[in-house]
């Protein structure tokens, strides 16, 4: 399954500033602070730092609440960062964020469709939004139907479709304008192995049209099948980062899902040492020690 | 900003909304049927209601006079004058024996021949009627036997025009023990009214029409004679009166008096009419002045009146009701089916996200106004006319001109664009529709409120109530539809009406995109809320300076605490001697100032803030603000009172309350000292401690100083109460604020505060000294009432606060203390 783009229609390159081109995402210590009731002030992102290329699947693996979606939603500009920085192909996020949403495709679990639109009318509103011309926009909604196998569902209502359709949908809709920065927070939570399969072979396709990929997940598998680097991150925190071979080297543990485990213990373990240090903290969180993350045979 | 994607999300929700089957039914459907189904539903209602017939019984009816009263268990058909339907729901028992009841009636024909006659037969009642008639009867005349006690008792208590006497407490005791009586067993019966007929009534009236007779037929020479006469005309016409018993906390026993009253009026009028005759004078007698009623207003202004009621309402409550629902599917039902963050990740900024939604509510709510206006309207004139073809009564409503309903359509813009952009902002709010939902009740109770407002016949279009919101439109279309206002004055009035509903809705708008533009109102998950945890929170992530919402509840505190004051200073000052008012007066101000104002202000900065000083700005100023601030205060203080006399026809004017504390300023009653203290020492120190200290830094702590000042400003002039004070206060608190914030520090305000209400005692004390020729004159003229100021006092006034204010407006904003303070 590869989603070519249609003749003359290469937005990638011409979307990018030159200077930039080899480092698509940049994000120096970004950092994230939420307040809540409970808490009071938190930090949902800890100076998190890590750069993607073209042509690379960047992993972000981590369990639930580490800090995945308020990455991925500050790169999407739907979030302001507390400070620290974020670079998408030459654009700030917090300074020019419509030229950064232009640029990127963002799908996840909370990017639904419309109820009301058909697929063909959902996926052609948003390539509208993008500002594409109408006849290139026909040609190009053409090929992503026919290549993601989509033809059957043109005329179905969001509200009849299958959880699958509707994820198809969503890839088409994050890649209709041809963007050269692709963002998935988990898009396989939640399928069925036939469908999650397909999804993982579309961002392999586009991977192989040289776009620059950030995928995040809590799933190992997926981790070790797709991603040339990751980057584990858990309480806000960036634990490791590189190759998956770089890390297996660095920590000494072949099996990745037991890698994880030992950098997350340590985490907690360093964290309890802290708390126990300055007592008169308050719980901050303690009672999460018991995280629960997904683990596919 | 990029039109094209505001159309495009336009168009989208339009069609999605199109698609959505509960909008439309909301918008076009239910309007479409629930008019003529109410019409319908009227109609039958009419058909099927009938009402149960009210007992009325009559005691002693063997003594009525002629004319005939009764027909039968009726009253006789031709004494119901404007309503006939009338006779059916009074049924009358009489104490006439059973079988006699057909001799009453040809007793009543021989007596009165030009009655018409009775011929119909009533069927025979049932043997069950007969006992119920019998046990009705037997209560009224226990009834009659505890009337006649109380007769004896208090005479006052029965007979009109008796003078009252004083009863002993014990007959007073008896008098209510009997009453009390009565008034049980007069609920009991199922009675609605009882009338006793006094013994040989008839022939007291009788013998009134013979005298007349005779005085007719005897010369008038003899009327001297008359006079000597042994059956003297007073003792003739001094008979006794029936007695009427009713309850009127009793809404069945009301009905049924109001219809005996009727009957009873005409039966009078129509004897009255006989002596008349008998006397030989003319009928009109008793009517000398009766008018004749020249009607000027044709259907068409009748109707303009229902319809004048009608619009403006309908208008409003459908411009909200439309505006809401679509408001709640395009922002917390986006929400809630997880398309927002997809809408959010296009290109489209937010400003025309919200945009193109806010176009689309707004669509929606005009539609909805309209069609409703016009489904009523029809249904309106259908049913009308069907009403008036039956009744034979002039109701038909017709349509107002086309001009009127041009200014329907263009004042809907304003109110449907407020209401869409207001719905939008709580919409984005609401985490979920159901939420959305719990929003739309407060909105409507106050959209209510005004409407029944303006509804009000004694409230006109006013230059005050223009420039309100929904008020001025709604308020403008009623004197359009009704025509009666002059239409120069009226076009003169849209100005400010449309002017300020477009900022209205801006403003509302602008608050709507805000909404949209933060993560926190986008992104709000559901906290779980529990009191103590919450407690816990403020208590513990306290900050130097206090928050928004805690600035928020303050003012709201200070609000409550000021009305429920309202009622404990009621007192004092009511109890209080006329000489000793003024000093309570002044003494209350000052407790209110400390006690209501500073209190709560100081307890919620101390409880909720880590840093007083910072908090309260208790920091020393640098020297020239304290100059500027006096430089401000000289120069505004004679605009400001030059402005506020300006305007003085704009506001509704002073309740009686205000002119009494303005009194208490010019008399030389109070000591001086008192006067200071009350109207100028302890606002400067306790409002502005509310106001510029914890509200004012409270507000600023989003960052947003401007705004900060402004509604500081607007909270302030709203504790005024009184609509021209608080337009006062409102300006004096934007200048004061500006002073706040630049000089980050209180007492420059403080200074202020105190010079301002300072120079209004210390001038309204030395007025009357002023009158003198002096040097002042050249900037003040002063005349017994008033003080006016020169136009060159006011110019020299006006330029030194501008350049001041532009110095002030121009001095780098300090950046804020990092350092927190230690508390306290």
């Amino acid at each position: 399954m590869i989603i070519r783009a249609g003749p003359g229609f290469s937005l990638g390159r011409r979307f990018c500033r030159e200077d930039h081109w080899q480092l698509m995402i940049q994000l120096d210590r970004l950092t994230k602070k939420f307040s809540d009731f409970k808490t009071g002030e938190r930090l949902a992102l800890d100076h998190v730092s890590f750069d993607v290329k073209p042509g690379e699947i960047f992993g972000l693996l981590g369990p639930n609440g580490a800090g995945k979606t308020t990455c991925l939603r500050i790169l999407s500009t739907v979030l302001k960062p507390s400070s620290g920085s974020a670079i998408i192909a030459g654009y700030d996020v917090a300074t020019h964020p419509a030229q950064v949403r232009a640029r990127i495709g963002f799908m996840s679990n909370n990017t639904g469709i419309y109820d009301r639109m058909t697929a063909w009318e959902l996926v052609e509103y948003y390539g509208r939004l993008y500002g594409i011309p109408q006849a290139q926009l026909t040609q190009r909604l053409e090929t992503i139907f026919s290549t993601l196998q989509m033809n059957e569902i043109r005329e179905v209502l969001g509200s009849k479709m299958s959880t699958g359709m509707k994820q198809k949908v969503s890839i088409a809709r994050a890649i209709v304008h041809d963007p050269p920065v692709m963002i998935f927070d988990e898009p396989t939570s939640g399928l069925d192995v036939l469908v999650a399969r397909r999804v993982i072979h579309a961002v392999e396709s586009l991977r192989d049209q040289g776009k620059c990929i950030i995928f995040s997940t809590h799933i190992m598998r997926e981790v070790e099948k797709l991603c040339d680097r990751i980057a584990i991150i858990y309480r806000g925190r960036i634990l490791a980062q590189g190759s998956i071979e770089e890390l297996r080297d660095k920590h000494h543990q072949r099996d990745i899902e037991e890698l994880f485990f030992e950098l997350i213990s340590a985490c907690d373990a360093e964290e309890a040492e802290r708390l126990r240090a300055n007592e008169d903290s308050i719980n901050t969180g303690l009672d999460d020690t018991s995280m629960n993350v997904e683990v596919r045979p | 900003m990029n039109w094209r994607n505001v159309w495009l999300i336009f168009r989208r929700e339009v069609l999605d909304q199109l698609r959505d089957r509960r909008t439309l039914f909301m918008v076009a459907v239910l309007p479409l049927l629930l008019y003529p189904a109410l019409g319908i539903g009227m109609m039958q209602l009419t058909v099927l209601f009938s009402e149960q017939p009210r007992t009325v019984v009559i005691l002693g009816a063997a003594d009525l006079p002629p004319p005939q009263l009764l027909d039968g268990h009726r009253f006789a058909q031709a004494w119901f004058e404007t309503n006939t339907e009338s006779q059916n729901k009074l049924e009358v028992i009489t104490d006439l024996p059973a079988e006699n009841a057909d001799k009453e009636n040809s007793k009543a024909l021989s007596a009165d021949a030009e009655q018409p006659t009775n011929t119909t037969k009533k069927p025979a009642a049932s043997s069950a009627d007969l006992a119920r008639r019998q046990r009705i009867l037997n209560q009224a005349k226990e009834l009659q036997v505890l009337i006649e006690q109380l007769k004896l008792l208090n005479p006052a208590a029965v007979e009109r025009g008796r003078p009252a006497t004083l009863l002993s407490p014990e007959r007073e005791t008896t008098q209510a023990q009997l009453r009390k009586t009565m008034s049980e067993l007069f609920k009991q019966s199922g009675i609605q009214v009882l009338i006793i007929i006094p013994p040989d009534f008839d022939q007291s009236i009788e013998a009134v029409k013979q005298q007349l007779a005779s005085q007719r037929s005897q010369p008038r020479e003899n009327s001297a004679k008359d006079a000597t006469a042994p059956q003297t005309p007073a003792s003739n016409f001094d008979y006794p009166r029936p007695l009427i018993i009713r309850n009127r906390a009793d809404d069945k026993s009301v009905i049924a008096y109001t219809r005996v009253v009727e009957v009873m009026e005409s039966w009078e009028r129509q004897i009255l009419r006989d002596q008349l005759k008998a006397g030989g004078l003319p009928e009109q007698l008793p009517t000398p002045i009766r008018a004749h009623v020249v009607e000027l207003a044709d259907s068409q202004q009748v109707a303009n009146n229902v319809w004048s009621k009608l619009y403006p309402a309908m208008l409003i409550i459908m411009a909200v009701t439309g505006a809401f629902y679509p408001a709640i599917d395009l922002a917390a039902g986006e929400k809630e089916r997880g398309t927002m963050e997809t809408l959010l990740i296009c290109p489209a900024s937010r400003t025309e996200i919200v945009i193109g939604k806010f176009f689309t509510v707004m669509g929606f709510s005009m539609a909805t106004a309209v069609l409703n206006l016009l489904s009523l309207s029809f249904t309106g004139k259908y049913v009308s006319s069907l009403a008036a073809s039956n009744l034979s009564r002039n109701v038909d409503l017709t349509l107002p001109a086309f001009s009127s309903l041009v200014w329907v359509a263009v004042l809907l813009i304003p109110i449907a664009a407020l209401f869409s952009a207001l719905c939008l902002a709580l919409a984005t709010f609401a985490r979920s529709s159901k939420e959305g939902q719990y929003y739309l009740t407060p909105l409507l109770m106050v959209t209510l409120g005004l409407t029944v407002f303006c509804l009000s016949p004694a409230v006109e279009m006013q230059p005050f109530y223009s420039i309100l919101p929904v008020v001025g439109p709604a308020l403008l279309l009623k004197e359009r539809l009704l025509g009666t206002a002059d239409s120069h004055l009226l076009w003169l009035y849209s100005i400010p009406v449309l002017l300020t509903s477009a900022g209205y809705s801006l403003l509302a708008l602008w608050w709507a995109i805000d909404q949209f533009s933060r993560e926190e109102v986008l992104f709000r998950e559901s906290e779980r809320f529990e009191l103590k945890l919450w407690l816990k929170q403020l208590l513990r992530d306290k900050t130097p300076t206090p928050s928004f919402a805690e600035a928020g509840v303050c003012f709201v505190l200070i609000m409550l605490l000021q009305f429920a004051a309202l009622k404990m200073f009621q007192q004092p000052l009511s109890q209080a001697k006329p000489n000793e008012l003024g000093g309570i007066m002044l003494k209350l101000m000052i407790v209110q100032q400390v006690a209501i104002i500073a209190t709560p202000a100081l307890m919620m900065g101390i409880i909720l803030t880590t840093s007083v000083r910072q908090t309260f700005q208790f920091r020393l100023p640098k020297l020239r603000y304290l100059a500027a601030s006096t430089i401000l205060a000289l120069s505004v203080f004679p605009l400001s009172l030059e402005l506020s006399h300006r305007l003085a026809w704009f506001f509704p004017p002073l309740p009686e309350s205000m002119k009494q504390v303005s009194e208490l300023l010019s008399k030389n009653e109070q000591p001086l000292w008192l006067l200071f203290v009350a109207f100028a020492i302890a606002p400067a120190i306790c409002e502005e401690l509310a106001f510029r200290g914890f509200i004012l830094s409270g507000l600023r702590q989003g960052g947003r100083h401007g705004l900060a000042i402004v509604i500081s400003a607007i909270s302030f002039g709203v504790i005024h109460m009184v609509s021209q004070q608080v337009f006062n206060a409102a300006l004096l608190g934007l200048i004061i604020g500006l002073l706040a914030v630049q000089s980050r520090s209180i007492y420059p305000g403080m200074l202020y505060h105190f010079l301002h209400n300072g120079m209004q005692v210390g001038l309204s004390q030395i007025q009357t000294q002023l009158t003198k020729p002096g040097l002042h004159q050249v900037f003040i003229t002063v005349s017994e009432k008033e003080l006016t100021f020169r136009p060159l006092l006011l110019l020299l006034c006006a330029l030194t606060a501008m350049a001041a204010l532009t110095w002030l407006v121009s001095q780098p904003y300090p950046p804020r203390e990092d350092s927190p303070a230690p508390a306290n």
